[in-house]
């Protein structure tokens, strides 16, 4: 039976780098997508993944248990990609390849959907993006939170560090613009019914 | 924004209240505020077809997926670091006391004296005390105490060859003469080899120019034959391209 998070930290605070290791590669991808998804750059996400981990390592002594383990990654990929947005000044970036090469698509996706579906899922997962892209932060980071992590209202507010109405504010607010943005690109909204 | 719990009797409370649609769509709520919203889901239009478009949104987004990354990320040990010292050895500092030692090699041979005053940096070796007029104060004072020193001599030849009967007046001028002619021979020397490592010093930086503009040379003419090559080699391409094309019409007509 795989450890808990909570018993590999205690196990890393005693000194026991392979049980941080564990840690690591159990939250790398989360971590990493987090990133991606909130500056957009590939390269640059994975550099935050890599300094989130270092940078928990450092101060795993500090880590008193109060949050999850999870959400206290999060909050160090979160700050560290508002130094980002800020040190670069500008928007997410979505990198999107400009072409569909169908057969890759077909060996990564299930086998029950067409070709034409993958490729409508491939163009609408490029919408998605970009109207992302165009959110305000904190209306994105909330609806990335929640939408693609599975965090609960207050453990958002928790990590935003604001109040709970205001989250499901954000939450109102980034819908409705996606839901707004992804009509005019001509996105059917009948998707996924 | 009205309460979760909602109003089922208040339908504009209910349809106002963006929050209680937000828990509802992600099911954060509680179980009796979300029966009642189920009551107006059943009579409210406006509030069943947004949290329709609403949920077909969260679908649509649920499509973006990030690109697959080499990530692999793992915390190794770091090594110990050494104790900072707080004196680091480098070659700079070789070159610097190497320099120091020159100049301080230098100046002891050269007699140098080196002032900062209200004239500003002065500079000056030995050979030309006796024309620095600015030195006259100092020169007074050595000549102050060569004298205080030749008066002394005097004085102890004096008493000595009162001790002494074999001793005669002449042994102190004698004495005197011989202290000034070692004096001089010191300066002489002095002089020389200043001027040695003058010339060699020249000798050594001419040397060095004539390697470097032995070098600069070697370097022009390196580069002139490898442009010639160049455009010898793409000059030959193009004669090769232009008669095979001259042969390709000649062919087809």
């Amino acid at each position: 039976m795989p450890s808990t998070d909570e018993e590999l930290v205690a196990r890393s605070m005693g000194g026991d780098l392979d049980s941080f290791n564990q840690l690591v590669l159990r939250w790398e991808r989360p971590i990493y997508a987090l990133a991606y998804r909130v500056i957009g750059r590939e390269e640059d996400a994975r550099d935050v993944a890599q300094e989130t981990f270092l940078r928990a390592f450092r101060a795993l002594k500090g880590f008193k248990g109060q949050a999850k383990f999870s959400s206290w990654l999060y909050r160090i990929t979160l700050n560290l990609c508002r130094d980002w947005i800020r040190r670069e000044r500008r928007t997410p970036l979505v990198q999107a390849p400009e072409g569909v090469d169908v057969i890759e698509l077909a060996g990564e996706e299930a086998p029950s959907e067409t070709v034409e579906e993958l490729v409508s899922r491939h163009e609408l997962g490029r919408a998605v993006a970009k109207a992302m892209s165009q959110l305000p932060e904190e209306q994105r980071t909330a609806i990335i939170l929640k939408e693609y992590h599975g965090l609960t209202f207050q453990e958002i507010a928790d990590l935003l560090d604001c109040p709970l109405s205001t989250v499901k504010t954000r939450l109102y607010q980034g819908l409705t613009v996606l839901r707004k943005q992804l009509r005019e690109a001509g996105v059917e909204s009948t998707f996924g019914k | 924004m009205a309460n979760d719990r909602g109003n089922p009797a208040g339908r504009i409370d209910m349809c106002d209240s963006k929050e209680l649609l937000v828990s509802f769509l992600y099911d954060e709520i509680d179980p009796v505020a979300k029966r009642n919203f189920q009551q107006h889901l059943a009579t409210c239009v406006e509030c069943r077809d947004e949290l329709a478009e609403l949920g077909a949104t969260r679908a649509q987004i649920a499509t973006w997926t990030p690109p697959d990354a080499d990530l692999g990320f793992r915390i190794i040990r770091e090594a110990e670091s050494p104790k900072r010292r707080w004196f680091h050895w480098s070659p700079a500092w070789g070159f610097a006391a190497a320099a120091m030692l020159v100049v301080a090699a230098s100046g002891a041979i050269a007699n140098l004296h080196i002032t900062y005053g209200s004239d500003g940096l002065t500079v000056r070796t030995g050979w030309n005390h006796a024309v620095d007029a600015q030195a006259g104060a100092t020169n007074v004072d050595w000549k102050a105490k060569a004298q205080e020193l030749d008066r002394r001599l005097v004085d102890l030849e004096r008493a000595q060859s009162q001790q002494s009967v074999v001793r005669t007046a002449s042994a102190s001028d004698l004495s005197e003469q011989r202290v000034r002619e070692i004096v001089g021979q010191s300066e002489t020397r002095q002089q020389r080899m200043v001027s040695a490592r003058l010339a060699d010093m020249m000798r050594e930086y001419d040397a060095q120019r004539r390697l470097d503009l032995v070098a600069i040379g070697q370097g022009m003419s390196r580069l002139q034959t490898s442009s010639g090559a160049d455009l010898k080699q793409t000059r030959d391409l193009l004669q090769r391209y232009l008669v095979r094309t001259a042969l390709e019409e000649k062919e087809e007509k």
